[in-house]
Protein backbone atom coordinates (compact mmCIF):
# COMPACT_ATOMS: atom_id res chain seq x y z
CA UNK A 1 0.00 0.00 0.00
CA UNK A 2 2.66 2.45 0.97
CA UNK A 3 4.52 1.72 -2.19
CA UNK A 4 1.10 2.73 -4.03
CA UNK A 5 0.66 5.48 -2.70
CA UNK A 6 4.25 6.54 -3.56
CA UNK A 7 2.97 6.16 -7.40
CA UNK A 8 4.07 2.67 -8.07
CA UNK A 9 1.89 1.21 -10.52
CA UNK A 10 3.16 -2.30 -10.25
CA UNK A 11 2.73 -1.97 -6.13
CA UNK A 12 -1.09 -1.30 -6.62
CA UNK A 13 -1.64 -3.98 -9.55
CA UNK A 14 -0.01 -6.46 -6.69
CA UNK A 15 -2.32 -4.74 -3.92
CA UNK A 16 -5.48 -5.42 -6.22
CA UNK A 17 -4.81 -8.90 -7.06
CA UNK A 18 -4.23 -9.46 -3.24
CA UNK A 19 -7.34 -7.95 -1.72
CA UNK A 20 -9.87 -7.88 -4.77
CA UNK A 21 -11.16 -11.53 -4.53
CA UNK A 22 -11.96 -10.67 -0.87
CA UNK A 23 -13.47 -7.55 -1.55
CA UNK A 24 -15.97 -9.40 -4.34
CA UNK A 25 -16.26 -12.09 -1.98
CA UNK A 26 -17.53 -9.69 0.71
CA UNK A 27 -19.27 -7.71 -1.63
CA UNK A 28 -20.85 -10.18 -3.28
CA UNK A 29 -22.27 -11.74 0.10
CA UNK A 30 -23.74 -8.15 0.84
CA UNK A 31 -25.59 -7.55 -2.11
CA UNK A 32 -26.44 -10.95 -3.09
CA UNK A 33 -25.68 -9.82 -6.83
CA UNK A 34 -22.57 -9.71 -8.94
CA UNK A 35 -23.39 -7.13 -11.15
CA UNK A 36 -24.13 -4.71 -8.05
CA UNK A 37 -20.73 -5.91 -6.30
CA UNK A 38 -18.64 -5.40 -9.62
CA UNK A 39 -20.14 -1.80 -9.64
CA UNK A 40 -19.55 -1.37 -5.65
CA UNK A 41 -16.29 -2.63 -6.38
CA UNK A 42 -15.41 0.31 -8.64
CA UNK A 43 -16.66 2.54 -6.55
CA UNK A 44 -14.51 1.22 -3.43
CA UNK A 45 -11.39 1.48 -5.60
CA UNK A 46 -11.68 4.68 -6.77
CA UNK A 47 -12.59 6.27 -3.18
CA UNK A 48 -9.06 4.66 -2.30
CA UNK A 49 -7.48 6.07 -5.07
CA UNK A 50 -8.32 8.93 -4.28
CA UNK A 51 -7.83 8.69 -0.34
CA UNK A 52 -4.66 6.78 -1.09
CA UNK A 53 -2.78 9.76 0.61
CA UNK A 54 -4.74 9.98 3.92
CA UNK A 55 -3.89 6.14 4.67
CA UNK A 56 -1.95 6.10 7.90
CA UNK A 57 0.93 4.60 7.13
CA UNK A 58 1.64 1.04 9.10
CA UNK A 59 -1.79 0.41 9.19
CA UNK A 60 -3.33 -2.59 8.81
CA UNK A 61 -5.23 -3.00 4.76
CA UNK A 62 -7.33 -4.97 4.21
CA UNK A 63 -9.52 -3.69 7.29
CA UNK A 64 -8.98 -0.06 6.22
CA UNK A 65 -10.35 -1.08 2.33
CA UNK A 66 -13.15 -2.88 3.81
CA UNK A 67 -14.70 -0.25 5.70
CA UNK A 68 -14.27 2.04 2.52
CA UNK A 69 -16.20 -0.89 1.11
CA UNK A 70 -19.17 -1.54 3.52
CA UNK A 71 -19.22 2.65 4.47
CA UNK A 72 -19.73 2.58 -0.22
CA UNK A 73 -22.45 0.19 0.38
CA UNK A 74 -24.24 1.94 2.82
CA UNK A 75 -24.42 4.73 1.14
CA UNK A 76 -25.31 2.84 -2.31
CA UNK A 77 -28.29 1.46 -0.50
CA UNK A 78 -29.62 4.79 1.13
CA UNK A 79 -29.51 6.36 -2.16
CA UNK A 80 -30.90 3.29 -3.69
CA UNK A 81 -33.98 3.67 -1.09
CA UNK A 82 -35.15 7.18 -2.02
CA UNK A 83 -34.83 6.22 -5.82
CA UNK A 84 -38.17 5.48 -7.12
CA UNK A 85 -40.00 2.32 -8.49
CA UNK A 86 -40.92 1.35 -11.93
CA UNK A 87 -44.73 0.47 -11.82
CA UNK A 88 -45.58 -2.83 -13.63
CA UNK A 89 -47.84 -2.52 -16.61
CA UNK A 90 -51.16 -2.77 -14.85
CA UNK A 91 -50.24 0.10 -12.83
CA UNK A 92 -49.23 -2.23 -9.32
CA UNK A 93 -46.01 -1.90 -7.34
CA UNK A 94 -43.68 -5.18 -8.62
CA UNK A 95 -44.22 -8.18 -6.22
CA UNK A 96 -41.10 -8.83 -3.76
CA UNK A 97 -39.54 -12.17 -4.24
CA UNK A 98 -39.06 -13.08 -0.82
CA UNK A 99 -40.45 -16.54 -1.08
CA UNK A 100 -38.94 -19.80 1.20
CA UNK A 101 -37.28 -21.95 -1.90
CA UNK A 102 -35.77 -25.07 -0.91
CA UNK A 103 -32.19 -25.23 -0.18
CA UNK A 104 -30.16 -26.94 -2.95
CA UNK A 105 -29.06 -30.76 -2.67
CA UNK A 106 -25.43 -29.75 -2.87
CA UNK A 107 -24.18 -28.88 0.77
CA UNK A 108 -21.61 -25.62 -0.76
CA UNK A 109 -24.51 -23.84 -2.79
CA UNK A 110 -27.18 -24.21 0.25
CA UNK A 111 -24.79 -22.94 2.51
CA UNK A 112 -24.45 -20.24 -0.38
CA UNK A 113 -28.69 -19.87 -0.06
CA UNK A 114 -28.58 -20.14 3.54
CA UNK A 115 -26.04 -17.36 4.18
CA UNK A 116 -28.02 -15.35 2.21
CA UNK A 117 -31.17 -16.03 3.89
CA UNK A 118 -29.46 -15.00 7.56
CA UNK A 119 -30.15 -11.58 8.99
CA UNK A 120 -27.73 -8.61 7.36
CA UNK A 121 -25.57 -7.96 10.95
CA UNK A 122 -25.10 -11.64 11.35
CA UNK A 123 -23.99 -12.59 7.79
CA UNK A 124 -21.48 -9.69 7.50
CA UNK A 125 -20.07 -10.70 10.46
CA UNK A 126 -19.60 -14.95 9.55
CA UNK A 127 -18.37 -13.52 6.22
CA UNK A 128 -15.92 -11.11 7.66
CA UNK A 129 -14.30 -13.84 9.88
CA UNK A 130 -15.49 -17.03 8.30
CA UNK A 131 -14.77 -15.87 4.41
CA UNK A 132 -12.77 -13.08 4.37
CA UNK A 133 -10.43 -14.29 6.91
CA UNK A 134 -10.06 -11.27 9.51
CA UNK A 135 -9.66 -11.58 12.99
CA UNK A 136 -12.25 -10.88 15.41
CA UNK A 137 -10.94 -7.46 16.62
CA UNK A 138 -10.34 -6.54 12.43
CA UNK A 139 -13.89 -7.45 11.66
CA UNK A 140 -14.66 -5.48 15.03
CA UNK A 141 -13.24 -2.51 13.13
CA UNK A 142 -14.79 -2.80 10.39
CA UNK A 143 -18.20 -3.26 11.89
CA UNK A 144 -17.79 -0.17 13.85
CA UNK A 145 -18.61 -3.20 16.77
CA UNK A 146 -16.79 -4.68 20.09
CA UNK A 147 -15.25 -7.93 19.90
CA UNK A 148 -17.58 -9.52 22.13
CA UNK A 149 -20.95 -8.38 19.78
CA UNK A 150 -19.10 -9.62 17.22
CA UNK A 151 -18.58 -12.86 18.28
CA UNK A 152 -21.85 -12.62 19.29
CA UNK A 153 -23.24 -12.42 16.27
CA UNK A 154 -20.96 -14.73 14.33
CA UNK A 155 -22.04 -17.14 16.97
CA UNK A 156 -26.08 -16.48 16.60
CA UNK A 157 -25.45 -16.62 13.19
CA UNK A 158 -23.93 -19.80 12.64
CA UNK A 159 -26.75 -21.46 14.96
CA UNK A 160 -29.03 -20.32 12.75
CA UNK A 161 -27.14 -21.92 10.11
CA UNK A 162 -26.75 -25.16 11.57
CA UNK A 163 -30.83 -25.11 12.26
CA UNK A 164 -31.57 -24.70 8.24
CA UNK A 165 -28.58 -27.06 7.16
CA UNK A 166 -29.78 -29.57 9.58
CA UNK A 167 -31.16 -31.86 6.72
CA UNK A 168 -27.55 -32.31 5.24
CA UNK A 169 -26.29 -33.66 8.55
CA UNK A 170 -28.41 -36.30 8.79
CA UNK A 171 -27.68 -37.59 5.03
CA UNK A 172 -24.98 -39.93 5.33
CA UNK B 1 -20.07 -49.85 20.09
CA UNK B 2 -21.92 -48.12 17.56
CA UNK B 3 -19.68 -45.72 14.58
CA UNK B 4 -21.49 -42.66 14.25
CA UNK B 5 -21.28 -41.32 10.53
CA UNK B 6 -19.18 -38.22 10.66
CA UNK B 7 -21.20 -34.50 10.76
CA UNK B 8 -20.98 -32.91 7.45
CA UNK B 9 -21.66 -29.90 9.18
CA UNK B 10 -18.82 -30.22 11.48
CA UNK B 11 -16.58 -28.31 8.98
CA UNK B 12 -18.56 -26.22 7.01
CA UNK B 13 -17.33 -25.48 3.36
CA UNK B 14 -17.44 -21.71 3.51
CA UNK B 15 -17.17 -20.35 -0.23
CA UNK B 16 -13.57 -19.00 -1.54
CA UNK B 17 -13.26 -15.37 -2.27
CA UNK B 18 -13.56 -15.08 -5.95
CA UNK B 19 -12.17 -12.95 -8.26
CA UNK B 20 -14.17 -9.97 -10.32
CA UNK B 21 -14.80 -10.42 -13.93
CA UNK B 22 -11.55 -9.57 -16.15
CA UNK B 23 -13.04 -6.60 -17.83
CA UNK B 24 -13.76 -5.06 -14.48
CA UNK B 25 -10.38 -6.09 -13.04
CA UNK B 26 -8.86 -3.96 -16.40
CA UNK B 27 -10.95 -1.25 -15.95
CA UNK B 28 -9.93 -0.94 -12.23
CA UNK B 29 -6.50 -0.99 -12.93
CA UNK B 30 -6.52 1.02 -15.79
CA UNK B 31 -8.16 3.84 -14.08
CA UNK B 32 -5.98 3.57 -10.68
CA UNK B 33 -3.02 3.44 -12.73
CA UNK B 34 -3.03 6.16 -15.32
CA UNK B 35 -0.97 8.73 -14.72
CA UNK B 36 0.26 7.80 -11.17
CA UNK B 37 2.16 9.58 -8.92
CA UNK B 38 3.08 9.95 -5.30
CA UNK B 39 0.53 11.52 -2.87
CA UNK B 40 1.02 11.65 0.60
CA UNK B 41 -1.06 13.79 2.93
CA UNK B 42 -0.01 16.13 5.97
CA UNK B 43 1.68 14.26 8.66
CA UNK B 44 -0.01 13.51 11.61
CA UNK B 45 1.58 16.50 13.83
CA UNK B 46 1.32 19.38 10.89
CA UNK B 47 -2.75 18.45 11.09
CA UNK B 48 -2.47 18.54 14.85
CA UNK B 49 -0.45 21.71 14.81
CA UNK B 50 -2.83 23.35 12.78
CA UNK B 51 -5.86 22.45 14.21
CA UNK B 52 -4.18 23.79 17.92
CA UNK B 53 -3.25 27.02 15.66
CA UNK B 54 -6.80 27.42 14.73
CA UNK B 55 -7.79 27.14 18.28
CA UNK B 56 -5.28 29.63 19.71
CA UNK B 57 -6.72 31.97 17.04
CA UNK B 58 -10.26 31.91 17.94
CA UNK B 59 -9.27 32.54 21.59
CA UNK B 60 -7.03 35.81 20.37
CA UNK B 61 -10.02 36.55 19.25
CA UNK B 62 -11.97 35.93 22.42
CA UNK B 63 -9.11 37.83 24.08
CA UNK B 64 -9.50 40.94 21.65
CA UNK B 65 -13.05 40.92 22.63
CA UNK B 66 -12.38 41.23 25.96
CA UNK B 67 -10.10 43.66 25.68
CA UNK B 68 -12.14 45.97 23.26
CA UNK B 69 -15.42 45.53 26.05
CA UNK B 70 -13.51 46.89 28.68
CA UNK B 71 -13.04 43.37 30.42
CA UNK B 72 -11.67 43.34 34.10
CA UNK B 73 -7.45 42.19 33.59
CA UNK B 74 -8.27 39.63 36.35
CA UNK B 75 -11.09 38.20 34.49
CA UNK B 76 -8.94 38.23 31.13
CA UNK B 77 -6.17 37.27 33.13
CA UNK B 78 -7.73 33.92 34.31
CA UNK B 79 -9.69 33.23 30.87
CA UNK B 80 -6.33 33.38 29.34
CA UNK B 81 -4.99 30.65 31.97
CA UNK B 82 -8.42 28.56 31.87
CA UNK B 83 -7.62 28.77 28.08
CA UNK B 84 -3.83 27.31 27.96
CA UNK B 85 -4.52 24.47 30.30
CA UNK B 86 -7.55 23.54 27.91
CA UNK B 87 -5.56 24.06 24.81
CA UNK B 88 -3.39 21.43 26.36
CA UNK B 89 -5.91 19.14 26.64
CA UNK B 90 -7.31 19.72 23.47
CA UNK B 91 -3.85 18.45 22.72
CA UNK B 92 -3.74 15.38 24.01
CA UNK B 93 -7.38 14.37 23.38
CA UNK B 94 -6.07 14.84 19.30
CA UNK B 95 -3.20 13.36 20.09
CA UNK B 96 -5.88 10.16 21.35
CA UNK B 97 -8.24 10.39 19.16
CA UNK B 98 -6.44 11.47 15.93
CA UNK B 99 -2.38 10.74 15.94
CA UNK B 100 -2.00 7.11 14.91
CA UNK B 101 1.16 5.17 16.65
CA UNK B 102 2.24 2.75 14.19
CA UNK B 103 -0.78 3.49 11.92
CA UNK B 104 -3.00 2.29 14.76
CA UNK B 105 -5.10 5.03 16.49
CA UNK B 106 -5.49 4.33 20.24
CA UNK B 107 -7.76 1.54 21.73
CA UNK B 108 -11.67 2.19 21.25
CA UNK B 109 -12.32 1.91 24.60
CA UNK B 110 -10.15 4.98 25.19
CA UNK B 111 -11.55 7.28 22.77
CA UNK B 112 -14.84 6.53 24.04
CA UNK B 113 -13.73 7.02 27.90
CA UNK B 114 -11.99 10.32 27.00
CA UNK B 115 -15.72 11.11 24.55
CA UNK B 116 -17.47 10.64 27.88
CA UNK B 117 -15.22 12.28 30.38
CA UNK B 118 -14.29 15.05 28.61
CA UNK B 119 -17.64 17.07 28.61
CA UNK B 120 -18.29 15.84 31.88
CA UNK B 121 -14.90 17.57 32.78
CA UNK B 122 -15.27 20.39 31.18
CA UNK B 123 -18.65 20.69 32.40
CA UNK B 124 -17.34 20.33 36.14
CA UNK B 125 -14.80 23.06 35.91
CA UNK B 126 -17.63 25.49 34.18
CA UNK B 127 -19.40 24.65 38.00
CA UNK B 128 -16.24 25.36 39.78
CA UNK B 129 -15.57 28.65 37.51
CA UNK B 130 -19.20 30.04 38.78
CA UNK B 131 -19.44 32.28 41.71
CA UNK B 132 -23.00 33.77 41.55
CA UNK B 133 -26.05 32.06 41.51
CA UNK B 134 -29.35 32.89 40.47
CA UNK B 135 -32.99 30.68 40.20
CA UNK B 136 -33.38 29.17 36.69
CA UNK B 137 -36.94 31.30 36.49
CA UNK B 138 -35.09 34.45 36.75
CA UNK B 139 -32.38 33.79 34.10
CA UNK B 140 -34.45 32.61 31.75
CA UNK B 141 -36.14 36.19 31.43
CA UNK B 142 -34.70 39.50 30.34
CA UNK B 143 -31.31 40.81 29.70
CA UNK B 144 -29.66 37.52 31.47
CA UNK B 145 -31.39 34.97 28.49
CA UNK B 146 -30.11 37.45 25.57
CA UNK B 147 -26.75 37.75 26.85
CA UNK B 148 -26.63 33.76 27.37
CA UNK B 149 -28.05 33.45 23.82
CA UNK B 150 -25.84 35.91 21.77
CA UNK B 151 -22.97 34.24 24.11
CA UNK B 152 -24.03 30.80 23.29
CA UNK B 153 -24.57 31.68 19.63
CA UNK B 154 -20.65 32.76 19.67
CA UNK B 155 -19.42 30.00 21.18
CA UNK B 156 -21.74 27.95 18.35
CA UNK B 157 -19.73 29.93 15.97
CA UNK B 158 -16.05 29.91 17.18
CA UNK B 159 -16.82 25.76 17.88
CA UNK B 160 -17.94 25.20 14.55
CA UNK B 161 -14.38 26.64 13.39
CA UNK B 162 -12.24 25.08 15.48
CA UNK B 163 -14.39 21.35 15.32
CA UNK B 164 -14.92 22.07 11.63
CA UNK B 165 -10.31 22.52 11.41
CA UNK B 166 -10.36 19.64 12.91
CA UNK B 167 -12.67 17.55 10.79
CA UNK B 168 -10.89 19.02 7.71
CA UNK B 169 -7.32 18.42 8.86
CA UNK B 170 -8.00 14.91 9.34
CA UNK B 171 -10.45 14.66 6.92
CA UNK B 172 -10.61 10.99 5.01
CA UNK B 173 -8.30 9.25 7.47
CA UNK B 174 -10.38 7.48 9.57
CA UNK B 175 -12.86 5.48 7.70
CA UNK B 176 -13.05 2.66 11.13
CA UNK B 177 -14.38 5.12 13.28
CA UNK B 178 -15.48 8.03 11.77
CA UNK B 179 -18.86 8.77 14.34
CA UNK B 180 -16.44 8.37 16.96
CA UNK B 181 -13.57 10.70 15.83
CA UNK B 182 -15.95 13.24 14.49
CA UNK B 183 -18.16 13.12 18.36
CA UNK B 184 -14.53 13.89 19.81
CA UNK B 185 -13.59 16.47 16.86
CA UNK B 186 -16.88 18.11 18.50
CA UNK B 187 -15.94 18.28 21.48
CA UNK B 188 -12.54 19.61 21.22
CA UNK B 189 -14.34 22.07 18.85
CA UNK B 190 -16.81 22.80 21.64
CA UNK B 191 -14.93 23.24 24.24
CA UNK B 192 -12.44 25.50 21.80
CA UNK B 193 -15.68 28.01 21.72
CA UNK B 194 -16.71 27.87 24.54
CA UNK B 195 -13.19 29.22 25.76
CA UNK B 196 -12.35 31.94 23.35
CA UNK B 197 -16.18 33.17 24.49
CA UNK B 198 -15.47 32.86 28.35
CA UNK B 199 -12.34 35.41 28.01
CA UNK B 200 -14.76 38.00 26.70
CA UNK B 201 -17.53 36.99 28.96
CA UNK B 202 -17.97 38.84 32.28
CA UNK B 203 -20.74 36.71 33.57
CA UNK B 204 -19.78 34.09 35.77
CA UNK B 205 -23.72 32.94 37.10
CA UNK B 206 -23.89 29.55 37.37
CA UNK B 207 -27.11 28.36 34.75
CA UNK B 208 -25.22 31.52 32.08
CA UNK B 209 -21.89 28.93 32.28
CA UNK B 210 -24.24 25.29 31.80
CA UNK B 211 -26.31 26.39 29.07
CA UNK B 212 -24.64 29.40 27.06
CA UNK B 213 -21.06 27.30 27.21
CA UNK B 214 -21.44 23.85 28.31
CA UNK B 215 -24.41 22.77 26.61
CA UNK B 216 -22.50 24.34 23.07
CA UNK B 217 -20.18 21.20 23.91
CA UNK B 218 -22.58 18.61 23.80
CA UNK B 219 -24.31 20.41 20.62
CA UNK B 220 -21.25 20.04 18.98
CA UNK B 221 -20.13 16.61 19.89
CA UNK B 222 -23.49 15.65 18.59
CA UNK B 223 -22.90 17.85 15.48
CA UNK B 224 -19.50 16.28 14.99
CA UNK B 225 -20.81 12.32 15.10
CA UNK B 226 -22.67 13.19 12.27
CA UNK B 227 -20.40 15.70 10.34
CA UNK B 228 -17.32 13.23 10.92
CA UNK B 229 -19.23 10.10 9.55
CA UNK B 230 -18.87 12.28 6.60
CA UNK B 231 -16.08 13.97 6.05
CA UNK B 232 -14.04 11.35 7.92
CA UNK B 233 -14.59 8.47 5.93
CA UNK B 234 -13.02 8.59 2.69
Amino acid sequence: MERYVDGEAEAFEFLYRRVSPNLMGYLLRLTRNRERAEDLLQITFSKIHRARGSFLKGAPVLPWILAIARRSFLDERRSAQVRTEDLSPDGSLPEQQNEERPLPAELSDALDVALGRLPENYREAIVLTKITGLSVAEAASVLGATETAVKLRVHRGYTQLRKELEQYSRTP
Amino acid sequence: MSMHPPDPLADLPWPKPEAPSAAVSAKICGACTKNLCAKRGMSALSRLLLCLVVSGLVASFGYWFGVRHHRAELGLRLGVYAAVAWGLVQAAVLYVGFAPRRGLLGSRAVRVAVAVFLPLLFLGYLSYAAWSYVPFDQFSQGARASHAFSCGLIALGFGAIVGGSVLLAWRGTNPLTPGLSGTLAGFVGGVGGALAVGIGCPSHEAWHLWTAHGLIVLALGLMGFVAGRRLLSP
